[in-house]
């Protein structure tokens, strides 16, 4: 009982921070990633902003990782744009 | 010129990395090309205020007609295909300028224009590009190539990414009209550099600096 009850205090302890950091990352599901070039150009791209924090392009799966600075945020029809921008297509963003 | 095939040779190996060959680089972008075959040494330098525009400044020293071309050249990507394994790309290129011929001959007008194609994934590659270049008043003349690429491996972002190529030159003016250089391109990061040995025994040279 002991150490459900602290299990559960724990968990409870970290049920912000997990959510804030949810909130800082948005995946964006993208046609076109076949090479490195083209994650260096996103890369390029949304290193101009002073929003993200950082990226994360995934070439397998074709889904870049945006991560936002603290506080920060870019609304799904920038993040589209941008991405467009460098020459690819979006399929989809989600904030999961 | 030997010493300078192997200045350019371990220069490649040097900078092993690699990119691309691309003509358009990311928005804000620079590119440094330098590439050399059994026609010509070429330096291009462009900007791309977008992902479909690139300008620059391209001399091209053709060694058959002991000529230099200087000339500012626009690149542009009429259309993309965006697929979820693959891209697809279609340019036109065109430069304009003057060109000095042997003997300090009097600067002419010349110029170029020229279609491109690839397409590729992360395992083939496919590419085609062709040109129409006027030297000065008296020459002029066509040439295409293709390419077809295959990579031993899938590289992740970061990684060094390997390509076997084999490029088909066709220059119905030459005496050789068509010329096969099989090569190896090496791509990481910003840097990529390709080399081969044609059929005529000609080196291969190219590297691209993106940054």
């Amino acid at each position: 009982m002991k150490t459900l009850t602290m299990l559960t205090f724990f968990f409870v302890l970290t049920l912000p921070a997990i959510s804030a950091e949810d909130k800082n990352v948005v995946y964006a599901d993208v046609n076109g990633l076949v090479c490195d070039f083209c994650a260096q150009a996103l890369e390029k791209v949304f290193s101009k902003k002073e929003e993200i924090n950082s990226i994360n392009v995934d070439l397998d799966t074709k889904v870049i990782t945006i991560k936002f600075n603290d506080g920060k945020s870019l609304d799904d029809t920038t993040l589209t744009s941008l991405i467009a921008d460098s020459g690819y297509d979006v399929r989809a963003i989600r904030h999961e | 010129m030997n010493c300078l095939k192997w200045c350019l040779f371990c220069a490649s190996l040097m900078f092993i990395s690699s990119i691309n060959a691309r003509p358009v680089s990311y928005p804000e972008g620079w590119t440094l090309m330098m590439m050399m075959d059994d026609q010509r040494y070429s330096i291009h330098m462009h900007y791309s205020p977008t992902a479909w525009t690139s300008v620059g400044y391209r001399l091209e020293r053709w060694r058959a007609f002991d000529t230099n071309l200087h000339s500012a050249q626009i690149n542009h990507l009429v259309k993309r295909w965006n697929k979820f394994d693959s891209q697809a790309n279609f340019y036109v290129k065109g430069g304009l300028g003057i060109s000095d011929g042997p003997h300090d001959a009097n600067a002419e007008l010349g110029g170029f224009f020229g279609l491109a194609t690839d397409w590729e994934d992360r395992r083939y590659f496919v590419s085609y590009n062709n040109r129409y270049t006027q030297l000065n008043d008296d020459i002029g003349f066509f040439q295409q190539s293709a390419r077809v690429g295959w990579a031993p491996y899938e590289g992740d972002f970061g990684d060094l990414h390997t390509w076997l190529m084999l490029q088909i030159d066709h220059m119905p003016e030459n005496e050789d009209q068509i010329v096969a250089t099989p090569l190896v391109r090496f791509f990481k990061g910003v840097f990529m550099t390709e080399f081969g040995v044609s059929s005529k025994g000609d080196l291969l040279f190219n590297y691209i600096y993106r940054f």
